[in-house]
């Protein structure tokens, strides 16, 4: 018997150092390699791409499909002029096949062009032109963004992080000020034009400013683990919001973070039907964790309220069409169409050692429990990216997600880097 | 001479030896964290710097990716470093930007905008971890022992005799909390590292080597980044054109990222 034990143990005390010799001379194999050469950037040079998406789409109660197909050339670039000065121009071209509903063919989004001054000391920043400005660490439902209204021209993807790409910046003048633990920046945004423009190629002020708007941000590090931006939001004919986020350590993994802001406006029912009038004070809240495992799998889980959305009471007494009005409404607005939801968000870098990334997104309206499930699988070269993606809604007919005219959207997409 | 002569005798040279052994592993203490304070000097530059980084990835000995990365760090009066670094290649990647003061992590997007914080565990690129790219001077967070002298294959594949460090996380929430370190008992030099998770599990191993003269030292080049537990993924991580320069504290701010553009 103890023949037998002292035999296992030595048998497994070998394995175990063949094991470790297996490791180390894979060690020592690995200091033949050799490093790449460095690569420069050509001086000056913006970024381009073109991205080509072919798919199929579902309608929702029908049976059938039909194709759906876009074109995207897009380009931005920031140049030195002297002294401090800088230039930045920021444009993306769709082409969709079939023409979406309200909107041309072909897309312009004149997303950014501004001219930025810093002093040597980089502690003082003006900038004045057309600027992305995005507040919010969230990534489902972003309450501090408070320029997110009427900034999407195109729908191009359903990736919270991805959508943010396209978007319009707001005309502003704007300032910073930064100081050893903060800063402070002040935005001022005049009323252009009345209203969003349905015309493929218009640069369409009117999107973002058809109101007169200012926006000041505190930004202050409490801790290394702990930052926050204090938000205060004026627009011509509302109260001031107040908002606040912050984000925090929670561990070597995991990190969270808080958005909330508190105004006086319309409700969203009230803003779809155009109408300013009644406003009613009340909350928006978005908060979730991050969680990071050793292996590149991150998992990101987010509560979202709005108490400006339709309560479920509320919800029950609109008829279908006017659910469908008000669904179609709210999307330029980009708010959070239920009082309250869920959303889970995964990403896996390096899937099975390999260049590949996939990621999987889940929202859950808490009020109807209908659902969007979104799956990408993308895989990644050096100048170009192939990606899958299934995009799928579920849900009662008269629920948020069961009334999308298209249930089931199935799209192959490239990506070249020039 | 009588009792009480003796017995006190005893009892001060008691006291004696109590105090030298309690007083020789801080000692020994004192001297391994000078050993790893020697080293970090020699592995990191003591003044701010910038210099350009390129990651060689390889799986089962074939290159599958490489990104190149400009590193701004910036010396802080205790020793510590922040750092900033700019994605330069490949092209999809460009203009992204990690930034780094201690455990206050971000990553900034410029097409989405977006300035997301990052928890230590993240990892961006490859085996190099945030921190292994951002500049760290491991002096400064952790607590060495020396746990022996052994001789050890360097990165060249030369024999040396080196010091093997025991390194503890002496501050919360660091990349790694247990390190093993050997360091050239002769010169200093930082020759091999071994990192492990909590758990005591071998995340990767780091192997310091083509040692040229860069900022007024003969300083490590390269880092050869084995992962722990699959050791065919291997990451080469490569510094050159450094440069002395000052860096504006404000570069170092989450609230500035969107602003940074490199001169």
């Amino acid at each position: 018997m103890n023949t037998l034990l002292f035999c296992r143990v030595m048998g497994c005390l070998t394995l175990s150092m063949l094991a470790a010799l297996t490791v180390y001379a894979d060690e020592l194999d690995a200091l033949d390699l050799q490093s790449a050469a460095p690569a420069e950037a050509p001086p000056g040079a913006g970024k381009l791409y073109l991205e080509a998406a072919l798919g199929q789409a579902s309608p929702s109660g029908q049976t059938g499909t039909r194709q759906v197909g876009r074109l995207s050339l897009d380009y931005a670039i920031t140049t030195s002029l002297n002294n401090g000065l800088r230039a930045t121009f920021s444009n993306r071209l769709d082409y969709f096949d079939p023409e979406p509903s309200g909107t041309d063919t072909i897309v312009n989004s004149l997303r950014e062009l501004y001219l930025s001054w810093q002093n040597p000391a980089a502690t003082r920043v003006l900038e004045a032109g057309r600027i992305n400005l995005r507040y919010g660490p969230a990534y489902g439902y972003n309450p501090t963004d408070f320029f997110r209204d009427g900034s999407v021209r195109a729908l191009t993807t359903f990736d919270p992080l991805a959508l943010r790409e396209n978007r319009l910046g707001t005309f502003m003048l704007r300032g910073q000020t930064l100081w050893d633990g903060g800063s402070l920046s002040l935005a001022l945004a005049p009323k252009l034009a009345d209203q969003s423009s349905n015309s493929g190629w218009s640069v369409d002020a009117g999107a973002t400013n058809n109101r007169h708007r200012a926006l000041a941000v505190l930004g202050t590090q409490w801790s290394p683990s702990v930052n926050s931006q204090t938000l205060l939001y004026w627009q011509d004919g509302n109260s001031t919001a107040l908002g606040v986020n912050v984000t925090a350590l929670v561990s070597d993994a995991t990190t969270a973070h808080l958005e909330i802001t508190h105004s006086s406006e319309p409700t969203l029912l009230t803003r779809t039907q155009g109408a300013t009038t009644p406003t009613v004070a009340r909350n928006r809240l978005a908060g979730g964790l991050t969680y990071t495992t050793a292996r590149k799998l991150s998992l990101t889980a987010e509560y979202h309220y709005n108490g400006f959305a339709p309560d479920s009471a509320e919800w029950t007494a609109l008829n279908l069409t006017d659910r469908g009005n008000f669904l179609v409404g709210r999307l330029p607005l980009q708010e959070l169409a239920s009082r309250q939801a869920y959303m889970l968000y995964l990403s896996q870098k390096d899937l099975l050692r390999q260049p590949l990334e996939l990621t999987a997104m889940l929202r859950l309206n808490a009020q109807d429990h209908s659902r969007m499930s979104w799956l990408e699988l993308r895989y990644r070269g050096s100048r170009f990216d192939l990606a899958a993606q299934l995009l799928h809604y579920s849900g009662d007919s008269g629920s948020e997600y069961g009334l999308v005219p298209d249930s089931r959207v199935v799209q192959i997409l490239g990506h070249w880097f020039y | 001479m009588s009792d009480k002569f003796a017995l006190r005798r005893v009892i001060v040279v008691g006291i004696l030896f109590a105090g030298l052994s309690w007083l020789a592993p801080a000692a020994e203490s004192l001297s391994a964290q000078k050993i790893l304070t020697s080293s970090e000097a020699i592995r990191i530059p003591a003044r701010s710097f910038s210099a350009t980084l390129t990651l060689t990835e390889f799986r089962d000995g074939k290159q599958v990716d490489a990104n190149t990365l400009t590193s701004y760090a910036m010396a802080q009066t205790d020793g510590r470093f922040s750092s900033l670094v700019r994605f330069v290649q490949p092209a999809r990647d460009a203009g992204k930007l990690i930034l780094k003061n201690g455990n206050d992590m971000w990553f900034y997007d410029p097409a989405s905008k977006a300035s997301v914080r990052l928890s230590p565990q993240q990892r961006l690129m490859g085996q190099a971890s945030n921190g292994d790219v951002a500049t760290v001077n491991l002096s400064k967070d952790y607590r060495a022992s020396l746990a022996g002298e052994e001789e050890v294959v360097d990165g060249e594949r030369r024999k040396r005799r080196a010091y093997k460090l025991s390194l503890e996380a002496a501050v919360a929430d660091v990349t790694y909390p247990r390190i093993d370190m050997w360091v050239d008992a002769d010169t200093s030099q930082p020759l091999k590292a071994r990192f492990y998770a909590e758990s005591a599990r071998l995340l990767k191993t780091a192997y310091y080597r083509r040692f040229q003269p860069q900022l007024g030292a003969n300083r490590p080049t390269e880092t050869v980044i084995i992962d722990g537990l699959y050791p065919q993924s291997v990451t080469l991580m490569r510094f050159s054109d450094y440069v002395a320069r000052d860096i504006p504290p404000s570069w170092m701010q989450r609230d500035f990222l969107p602003r940074f553009q490199p001169d």
